[in-house]
């Protein structure tokens, strides 16, 4: 057995580029990062001073921050239910046909290869050009609608399009996950009389837990750090109205009165949301899926 | 009992090809589209091109330096994904064998960062990028995917070696081979399955990403892909059927990429999210 | 080993011999970043004559990177690049901005440039600061209010209102014979806020010239000019459907296709009018926000202008370019292209009907000088504007965050 200090070295020779990389471009970032949330810099000005806590205080009383807080939030349950449960029932139905399975495999994965601000895009030619034309030659009146523009529907539009995003690449996941479940398990229970739907619940749901944790921290993380589809697709509007977060930040950081230092304070604030429900999360999932 | 599961076969099947037909939509509206004069496009959004005229494309084709954007998004791309590999599965299989407490210590550093959200760094980096004098270059740009990417590969790596047993690296070590070279000829071929995944997760991420590309690269000579398109929109804000060419024509290089990898991409994308 | 030394010292002597060569030939960068992506073909064009000319009189080749970010983006992208020292040589701001970008130190003074000579004397002071300087070159500048189809206005003998009493008349004349009067096209923020921009400025210059000083000072408040927003109102009652999925250049080629007689906008839109539709007949007119014609006037506004980065390593080439900008042989041709209005005594180009139609209520003396707020308050403007139209926020919480807003931005500058 080599000694400690030996395999230390070797360690170290081969961890340093890694290292190397990690710390110049994520960890020395994000230490001065947290450093500027304790400064009133503007990101304008060459000077700033320190002001210790004073941007995290002033946190609390910022309305459309907890407001833009509010709305992740909205659309992060939402999405997550929307988008795990269209990625359950596709991956189920299309395990439970005979043939085209890896068609429709492949057919719904697709939107997942195409980036934020391209299908941001796309969909608005839809909400603002092309349901509209439904709605005008159609008479298709429930058409009708400001879908980027009334906060109530820009929400829908938001939550589809992310949905439509997300939906291949959770539904994958649930299909290489009920692939591991044993057909025995199912015949066994349609032996004993269970209907198509009991047998979800009972049998095949508990196998696929696994794949539910990680399906929800995916989730959840890409939620809350939503940024290109609203964007591209609303900007945040009207006013502030569809801003999540990262907009929030966003906006803080380069617009109005570019306030940089506040705003990184603001995605601390932002990381440790996160971290807390992302922990808690895997806690409480871990604890449900040893009870099984 | 057959017959019956027949039918239910067929119904379901019906469902998933409506389902296919939504799903697709935006895209064939947008494909359908950008073979229009805007003429058309007002007349009739939902009709099919009179003609398949590729004017919209060639216009758009030479606004966006398509060629020349695109080699740089597949040398960006290509670059950053063999340092993150090489990188991340050097440091993975160290970390994981090697177990001591600067060992332990080191993973922790690692992964502890991995939900840091990236518009809380995205000035101090730039910051850096400017200090080590790689702006505007794609291959310094390369190394910065790669720092970003290494806490969540060593992860996977980290994960994947524990499970790849160590019987075959002793007998190696007993024939007298170094770190490197038993590195290079046992353990990198026995990663080979999760590093597939890890190849295909980074080059959807970095081919797909906007934002620091945005700030990193200013020059129109090594803008990529969707920088390109990025441009093209303020020049062409109203008119929609240039805009939907330059969507189709940027989205069509990872569309490909699929087609003909599809089935390792999907399996490379299950393995990741269930092992790791 | 002598013979390696032997093929170093060659190879030193070529590299010499180079770099003796590339000295007669100097070579240079220039950084260009400006936010106008619809004209990027008009700029690179610019650009390549100025490299050509520098190359024939300095032989000096120089290499110019014109960098055009698209609006959205555009000012997180200059902020990134200055604070991080690495600025653009040239880079373009908006003039209300000028103030708090010379502070930051990041303009060059330009008073002893050859063009300043050049520029009309009241585009001319909407580049000066305080301290009587000249920061930056002005290259739009255009007394706006409302544009109006001329064809539509004849056809329902109108004329331009002078009161809102009138505006409203007309807008009933025209809703008779089937028109809609405005044209809406809110989903980019900056289009609601030029509404604020035209009514603040009507109002402010016309019956309360010290609200804008009492602002800044925290005496002032939005309470005091509610009136604007009867206007604004007004308009929003009187307007295209489907206003919020309108960016600006698709309202501009509605408008120029008669989707409505009157639109909101600056005169920087003729451009994309006159594109949609050539035959246009486009018009200025002031826009009336009470029944006192006295505040009914144009804004006259530097919007555009282009800054030299002080500590720039090309700051010689950069300056040559910016007085290049106003060189008589080629100025006309640039500033044409762009749809640039005339801004210096070399531009001989025929104006065009915009600013011709402006020319009337200038010389009548009917023009203020547009307001400068800060950019939070500005930003602040569109967005409630937006809300306001979709109906998620009342008039009062308006001008109470108003004030607000105007509050925390003195509180931080």
């Amino acid at each position: 057995m080599k000694s400690k200090a030996k395999q230390n070295l070797s360690l170290l020779l081969f961890v340093a580029p890694a290292l190397i990389v990690y710390l110049l471009f994520k960890l020395i970032p994000a230490i001065s990062g947290m450093f500027y949330a304790m400064t009133d810099w503007n990101g304008f000005y060459q000077d700033f001073q320190f002001v210790g806590f004073a941007n995290f205080g002033e946190i609390f009383t910022d309305k459309p921050f907890w407001h833009s807080v509010w709305f992740t939030l909205k659309f992060v349950v939402v999405n997550l239910l929307l988008s795990n449960g269209a990625a359950l029932a596709l991956a189920y139905y299309i395990e439970s046909i005979r043939k085209g399975k890896s068609f429709f495999r492949t057919a719904y994965y697709l939107p997942n290869m195409i980036s934020g601000v391209i299908s941001g895009y796309m969909w608005m030619f839809i909400f603002t050009k092309v349901l509209y034309y439904f709605a005008d030659n159609w008479g298709w009146a429930f058409l009708d609608h400001s879908w980027i523009g009334d906060p109530n529907y820009s929400f829908i539009a938001i939550v589809i399009v992310s949905a439509w995003n997300s939906c291949g690449y959770l539904m994958i996941i649930y299909i290489a996950a009920l692939q591991g479940v044993s057909p025995q398990y199912i015949e066994a229970a349609q032996l004993d009389g269970g209907n198509g739907w009991q047998i979800f619940w009972k049998v095949v749901f508990p196998m696929i837990r696994h794949a539910l944790t990680i399906c929800i921290f995916w989730s959840l993380n890409n939620g809350f750090q939503m940024f290109d589809t609203v964007y591209t697709l609303t900007g945040g509007g009207p006013g502030r109205a569809t801003q999540t977060v990262a907009l929030n930040i966003f906006e803080e950081a380069f617009q109005g009165n570019i306030r940089y230092g506040y705003a990184t304070a603001k995605s601390t604030v932002l990381f440790l949301i996160v971290f807390s429900i992302t922990l808690l999360q895997l806690r409480f999932m871990k604890m449900q899926e040893e009870e099984l | 009992m057959k017959k019956k599961r027949s039918i239910y076969s067929w119904i379901v099947t019906c469902i998933l090809a409506l389902g296919v037909f939504i799903c697709w939509f935006p895209l064939l509206m947008a494909l359908m589209n950008s073979f229009k004069t805007n003429r058309e496009l007002f007349t009739n959004i939902i009709a099919l091109p009179s003609s398949l005229k590729m004017d919209n494309y060639i216009r758009t084709w030479e606004k966006m330096h398509y060629l020349r954007s695109f080699c740089n998004t597949a040398f960006l791309a290509v670059l950053a994904v063999i340092l993150i590999v090489v990188f991340a599965a050097m440091a993975g299989w160290k970390l994981c064998r090697v177990k001591t407490r600067l060992s332990s210590f080191l993973f922790g550093l690692f992964v502890f960062s991995m939900l840091i959200p990236f518009s809380s760094i995205m000035i101090p980096l730039y910051r850096m990028i400017l200090t080590l004098g790689i702006k505007n270059s794609l291959a310094g740009l390369a190394f910065v995917y790669a720092g970003m990417s290494v806490s969540m590969t060593i992860f996977l790596y980290h994960g994947f070696v524990k499970s790849v047993p160590y019987e075959l690296e002793e007998a190696a070590l007993i024939d007298g081979c170094g770190d490197i070279k038993r590195f290079v000829l046992i353990v990198f071929p026995l990663l080979r399955p999760i590093t597939f995944t890890i190849i295909i997760t980074n080059v959807l991420w970095i081919w797909n990403d906007f934002l620091l590309p945005l700030i990193v690269i200013g020059r129109q000579q090594q803008y990529t892909l969707l920088l390109s398109t990025n441009t093209l929109f303020g020049q062409y804000s109203s008119d929609w059927t240039a805009i939907l060419a330059a969507l189709i024509l940027s989205a069509l290089p990872m569309i490909l990429f699929y087609s003909i990898f599809q089935k390792n991409i999907i399996k490379g994308i299950a393995d990741g999210a269930l092992k790791g | 080993m002598k013979k390696w030394m032997a093929l170093l010292l060659t190879v030193i002597m070529v590299m010499c011999s180079f770099g003796a060569a590339m000295a007669e030939e100097k070579t240079a960068e220039l950084n260009i970043m400006m936010s106008s992506a619809n004209l990027m073909e008009q700029w690179q064009d610019f650009c390549d004559q100025f490299a050509a000319k520098v190359l024939a009189e300095q032989n000096i080749k120089v290499k110019i990177n014109l960098e055009m970010p698209a609006s959205g983006q555009y000012d997180s992208v200059l902020q990134a690049r200055l604070n991080g020292g690495d600025a653009p040589d040239v880079y373009m701001i908006h003039c209300n901005n000028l103030n708090v970008y010379t502070k930051a130190n990041y303009t060059t003074d330009l008073t002893q440039e050859a063009f300043t000579a050049q520029l009309f004397e009241s585009v001319r002071k909407t580049v000066t600061l305080e301290d009587g300087k000249v920061y930056a070159a002005p290259l739009e500048n255009q007394a706006w209010g409302v544009l109006y189809n001329k064809e539509i206005f004849e056809e329902c003998g109108l004329k331009t209102p002078d009161t809102l009493t009138e505006l409203k008349a007309a807008c009933e004349t025209l809703k008779a014979k089937g028109y809609t009067p405005f044209m809406l096209a809110f989903q980019e923020q900056w289009v609601p806020q030029l509404m604020t921009a035209l009514t603040l400025g009507g109002k402010v210059s016309g019956e309360l010239p010290d609200w804008v000083d009492r602002m800044y000072k925290d005496e002032g408040s939005y309470e005091e000019v509610r009136e604007i927003f009867d206007v604004i109102q007004l308009i929003m009652a009187n307007g295209t459907k489907r206003a919020m999925e309108e960016g600006s250049e698709a309202g501009a080629a509605d408008f120029a296709m008669g989707a409505a007689a009157m639109f909101v906008q600056g005169t920087w839109a003729e451009g994309s009018v006159m594109t949609a539709n050539p035959d246009m007949k486009v018009g200025v007119m002031p826009l009336p926000i009470n029944d006192n014609p006295g505040c009914t006037m144009l804004n006259m506004a530097t919007s555009s202008v282009l800054c030299v980065y002080p500590k720039s390593t090309e700051k010689e080439l950069a300056l040559q370019f910016i007085n290049y900008i106003y060189d008589e042989e080629v100025s006309s041709q640039l500033f044409q292209a762009c749809t640039y209005n005339p801004v210096a005594a070399c531009h001989t180009y025929e104006p065009s009907q915009c600013v011709a139609s402006a020319a009337e209520f200038l010389a009548a003396g009917r023009a203020y000088e547009e307001l400068v707020l800060p950019s939070a308050v500005t930003d602040e403007q569109g967005k409630l504007l937006q809300e306001l139209y979709v109906g998620t926020v009342t008039v009062d919480e308006i001008i109470t965050r108003l004030d607000a807003a105007f509050q925390n931005a003195n509180k931080l500058n």
